[in-house]
């Protein structure tokens, strides 16, 4: 091709001055956006597959290097904008269906960011979290709808199984094959210390991630790989994925070169075939069905898992939430639209699915209604960024949530939101020995725990702020909540009031 | 006594740690100045092999009974008594190279005098174990105990 | 226990520090005839050129000898062993021994030459002393010869070019270093010696006569008549292993002395001897032959030392391994290099200047020569050493060798040591 009808993303600028061409950079960039010169002693750059990851500018030794936004204007359009034109011409060129990695970039409204926490003042006292005793101990899985006791106290009712979490903060599904083993192993390790769970996804066990399986939960989706009764057995939680925040409706195909001898032991299938993730489970057509799939789960864990159904978050979710719940489900989990993914078709992931804050709000508020809200679960799921994003779901009525991209971003992701191309420089969203190898799990597990502690150290202290010593009295706690700029549908929805009422 | 090791899976190829050893052995200890300025340019006293695939940082082991030493012409080569180092004395030193011809792990470089691995004597950790990004070298005794 | 060293350097030395190793107790005493503590050798010639100063050269300092208690009598020439009482003589005193050990070293060969015998311009260069009174003599009008273009003759023309107005060298053989080199190696080392060093060779040749004037050399005739003129003139033909007191007092001797080759012990079961004066069985081909270098001699005093004391280390493994340099010019050489029959075969590799000659014996490595590419050499010494098979190896040989030349259990043995990690 010799046109090249899309310019290029970003520049690399290399500071000459800096450079002390010891070329970490040109054995670093999986883009080869570096290279020695003909003189095979002077590094040169040419930023034609940035992307922008910042893996050079990182690791760079002098700090010489600096990726800058390559600016090249069109004629000003507020209709057709650079983008749309540049993925026409995409398009042109490849007649394929748009693919994207991790969330949505589009400016969509983040209703956290249109929230307010409220704080205690003389009427109530706040709690110091450094002082006294501040519970965050989180507990998932069906309640009885009401406790009887036997005179002395004692209860007569059979608990179903519950799983109790350190912190109400759990990592979302991402299977091996989206992304690298040694990623899996590191959230798997920080679940294991922080006394939380890790979702292993739909892609199978592999067998190194067997001593963690007592912090997993294991993911039933519609292509069933690696499914078995070892692998729901020894999970703490079985999921039935049916859809996923960024990608509703649609299921997964990972190409058969993709499907390497490791991958294809975890997934149970031939290796070099493709797996196909149908977009339906072709055995649920109905809440009928799910019944019936939560139900065999059930006999085949000896009722001993909780089973949670994980939904996108659509249009009608409330009511698919309470279906879930009749159809038996222990916890759902509802994925709003902003959520990550290893890849997507670019045009649902920006257009198809709502926000999180708004499904939660109206699914908690319909169980709620229906008195069913004490029996199960609610884990939401879709782009949490800080820990007020936490509180505030929580708030909203979640009972857990599932992050993803933060622990992500926490062992080096920089967003640049090509996870689809396998060729992450972070060893993260990548099948490359020399790329995964990148990633050691002994340093990224740490860093991990470090962020999930401190979000859990400000969790306590906003709670603290509020006057409330235990998640469980922040839970559904609206009265905490306060929306600014939003309008009166808006707040109807999240059951908020305007700040200032 | 602790040494370096390397370990083949978790090393990057980045090379980062000659480029701080250099800067340890350097007059100046400033990464650019040491890489670009300083003359004589420092030597690095670890070197990476292999490619992107497979690669690893090697550096002097520091034996028990060094075949170095037993060479060395000049007495330049010696094992501190105390800390098991294995250095050379650069004013004894004449850069006969016998050292290099005898080290069965390729430890040793060519320079006015020899240049090798000194565990970066004065320092709690040496220069390339601190900075390695991927944790690929490590300072430990022989049971593989930190510190 | 008393122990009694003839010979401070280099096995010598490695003798008397393996005894106190093994032997905290035992009374030590290292005789040496030269004035000074014991020294680098092999440094005489940098330090003629400049490069090392003298106090640099003593390979311990002398606080170390207290320590250890290693008595060491500098200007002792040892004139007699006399087995029957277990004494050696030197100057006037005598010193009684429980065990011995005879390091005496080499001394010069010197061919004969007419009219060169006794001027006091002709030196040998093997010591510090002489190495000290050449430099005396040595000064940038002075035209020096030196005869013998061996490692030694060529190390001292090195020398010697950095101070003097000329320097000439006669050599015998077709080539120079012939001990070290071949044939084609060698012609770009000449090369290479003649352009950094303005030296001036002489090859196939052989001084038949100098001329003088008061007792002192003023020109050498060589074989082919030409006259060269001559201020200074250096013996470098070549060294005989100083097996003198040990012939004298009855000890078996043939070219060198004859040992034990795995204990270093003579034909007296007290009496050792270790070093270049001592005959050694080369492990790649079993011949015996006098292995003149340092690390050998090192390894010689330490299995004899151990065996004195008491000890079991032995020696094992002799070859030659030999590294030097001039102006520059790195030679590294190592094993059977000049070896010939059916069961050797070798490769060249040649790339401007740098040089690599593997020799072969089988599916063996069994000698290299390397010029300008002896950047990781000791790995190729190993393989000579071990005798590894090379068809277990899984990089090319010809690249310089690194871990990433072995298989991965091997490479990783080599990493991570006895680390399980």
């Amino acid at each position: 091709m010799s046109v090249n009808y899309i310019p290029r993303r970003f520049t690399v600028v290399r500071d000459k001055e800096l450079c002390i061409n010891c070329g970490c950079c040109v054995r670093q960039c999986s883009n080869e956006c570096h290279c020695f010169a003909d003189d095979r002693k002077t590094v040169i750059s040419h930023s034609a597959d940035c992307v922008a990851c910042h893996r050079c500018v990182d690791l760079c030794p002098t700090g010489a290097l600096r990726i800058e936004k390559y600016v090249c204007d069109y004629r000003e359009n507020a209709n057709w904008t650079p983008q749309y034109q540049q993925e026409i011409c995409r398009q042109a060129q490849t007649g394929g269906v748009l693919l994207s990695g991790m969330g949505t970039p589009k400016d969509y409204p983040v209703y956290w960011d249109k929230i307010l926490l409220n704080a205690s003042q003389v009427t109530n006292p706040s709690i110091d979290p450094l002082r006294e005793p501040m519970e965050i101990r989180t507990i998932l899985g069906r309640k009885p709808e009401k406790l009887t006791v036997e005179k002395k106290g004692k209860s007569t009712v059979e608990m179903p199984p519950q799983v109790i979490l350190e912190t109400p903060i759990m990592f979302s599904a991402m299977s091996f094959g989206s992304i690298s083993l040694n990623a899996q192993k590191s959230l798997a390790m920080a679940a294991k210390e922080l006394g939380t769970l890790f979702n292993i996804g739909e892609g199978g066990l592999h067998p190194d991630l067997q001593p963690f399986t007592d912090r997993s939960i294991v993911q039933v989706a519609s292509g069933r790989f690696g499914v078995h009764s070892d692998y729901l057995n020894n999970s703490k939680i079985v999921e039935i994925k049916i859809g996923q925040g960024a990608k509703p409706g649609i299921g997964g195909h990972l190409p058969g070169e993709k499907v390497s001898v490791e991958v294809s032991n975890a997934r149970m299938i031939p290796e070099g075939s493709d797996a196909i993730s149908p977009a339906p489970h072709h055995d649920i057509y109905s809440i009928e069905d799910l019944r019936q799939l939560i139900w065999a789960i059930k006999q085949a864990t000896n009722n001993k898992k909780p089973v949670c159904v994980k939904i996108a978050a659509v249009h009608n979710v409330a009511a698919i939430v309470s279906g879930c719940a009749r159809a038996g489900a222990d916890i759902v989990a509802i994925d709003g639209f902003r959520g990550g993914t290893g890849a997507a078709p670019t045009r649902i992931r920006d257009n198809v699915g709502i926000p999180i804050e708004l499904a939660l709000a109206s699914a908690d508020q319909r169980l709620r209604d229906e008195g069913t809200r004490s029996q199960i679960s609610l884990v939401a799921a879709g782009s949490f960024r800080c820990s007020a994003d936490i509180v505030k779901a929580i708030a909203l009525g979640a009972d857990a949530c599932y992050c993803a991209s933060a622990p992500l971003i926490a062992m080096g992701c920089h967003m640049c939101a090509t996870c689809n191309t396998g060729k992450c420089n972070w060893g993260i969203a990548t099948q490359r020995p020399e790329l995964t190898k990148r990633l050691n799990p002994d340093i990224m597990y740490k860093r991990v725990v470090n962020l999930i502690t401190a979000w859990n150290h400000e969790i306590k202290e906003i709670m603290g702020g509020m006057g409330i010593n235990s998640v469980d009295s922040l839970r559904g706690n609206r009265l905490m909540l306060r929306g600014i700029g939003l309008s009166e549908k808006e707040l109807e929805i999240l059951g908020i009031k305007h700040a200032g009422e | 006594m602790k040494r370096i090791y390397a370990i083949e899976e978790l090393c990057l190829n980045c090379r980062l740690c000659e480029v701080h050893c250099k800067t340890a052995h350097s007059l100046s200890k400033d990464v650019f100045k040491a890489n670009k300025y300083e003359e004589p340019t420092p030597e690095s006293r670890v070197t990476v092999y292999g490619n992107n695939f497979a690669s690893a940082a090697l550096n002097c082991r520091h034996c028990d009974d060094p075949k170095c030493v037993k060479a060395c012409i000049t007495g330049a080569m010696t094992k501190d008594k105390t800390t098991g180092i294995v250095y050379v004395n650069e004013n004894k030193c004449i850069g006969c190279m016998t050292c290099l011809a005898v080290c069965p792990y390729g430890c040793i470089k060519q320079g006015k005098a020899a240049v090798k691995c000194d565990l970066c004597r004065n320092e709690n950790e040496p220069a390339c174990v601190k900075n390695c990004p991927n944790h690929a070298l490590i300072y430990v005794d022989k049971g593989g105990e930190e510190k | 226990m008393k122990y009694i060293i003839i010979g401070a350097s280099a096995a010598g030395l490695a003798c008397a520090e393996q005894i106190r190793k093994e032997d905290k107790d035992g009374e030590i005493t290292v005789l040496t005839k030269e004035k000074y503590l014991p020294y680098s050798r092999p440094s005489i010639s940098s330090y003629l050129k400049g490069a090392v100063k003298e106090n640099n050269m003593y390979l311990r300092k002398s606080s170390h000898y207290t320590s250890e208690g290693i008595h060491i009598v500098t200007g002792a020439q040892v004139k007699i062993i006399d087995r029957k009482s277990k004494t050696v003589k030197a100057g006037r005193k005598t010193y009684p021994y429980d065990k011995l050990c005879i390091c005496t070293g080499s001394k010069p060969f010197v061919p004969p030459m007419k009219n060169v015998d006794g001027k006091e311009n002709a030196l040998t260069f093997l010591d510090l002393e002489s190495a000290k009174r050449i430099k005396r003599l040595a000064n940038p009008r002075t035209r020096a010869v030196v005869i013998g273009g061996g490692l030694i003759g060529m190390k001292a023309a090195e020398g010697l070019s950095k101070i003097c107005k000329s320097v000439d060298v006669v050599e015998l053989a077709p080539h120079i270093l012939p001990s070290i080199l071949d044939e084609k190696s060698a012609k770009t080392v000449k090369k290479h010696i003649e352009t950094e060093g303005h030296i001036k060779f002489h090859l196939e040749q052989t001084v038949t006569e100098a001329k003088s004037s008061k007792n002192k050399i003023i020109s050498l005739i060589l074989k082919n008549g030409d006259e060269i003129a001559c201020n200074l003139l250096l013996l470098a033909v070549g060294v005989r292993p100083e097996t003198e007191l040990a012939e004298k007092c009855g000890l078996e001797v043939s070219r060198g002395i004859i040992t034990d080759p795995a204990t270093m012990q003579t034909s007296d079961k007290s009496i050792y001897a270790a070093g270049d004066c001592t005959v050694s069985v080369d492990m790649l081909d079993g011949s015996k032959k006098i292995i003149a270098l340092w690390p050998n001699a090192v390894n010689q005093g330490i299995a004899a030392g151990s065996q004195m004391a008491g000890g079991k280390i032995t020696i094992n493994k002799s070859f030659s391994v030999n590294a030097i340099d001039f102006y520059g010019l790195r030679i590294c050489t190592c094993g059977l290099i000049n070896v010939q029959g059916a069961k050797y075969s070798d490769k060249v590799i040649c790339n401007g200047d740098r040089y690599k000659r593997l020799i072969f014996e089988g599916g063996r490595l069994a000698g290299y020569v390397l010029i300008n590419s002896s950047e990781n050499a000791g790995i190729y010494t190993n393989l000579i050493e071990t005798g590894m098979d090379l068809s277990s190896l899984s990089g090319n040989l010809f690249d310089t060798p690194n871990p990433f030349l072995f298989v991965k259990p091997v490479r990783n043995k080599l990493l991570k040591g006895e680390l399980d990690l």
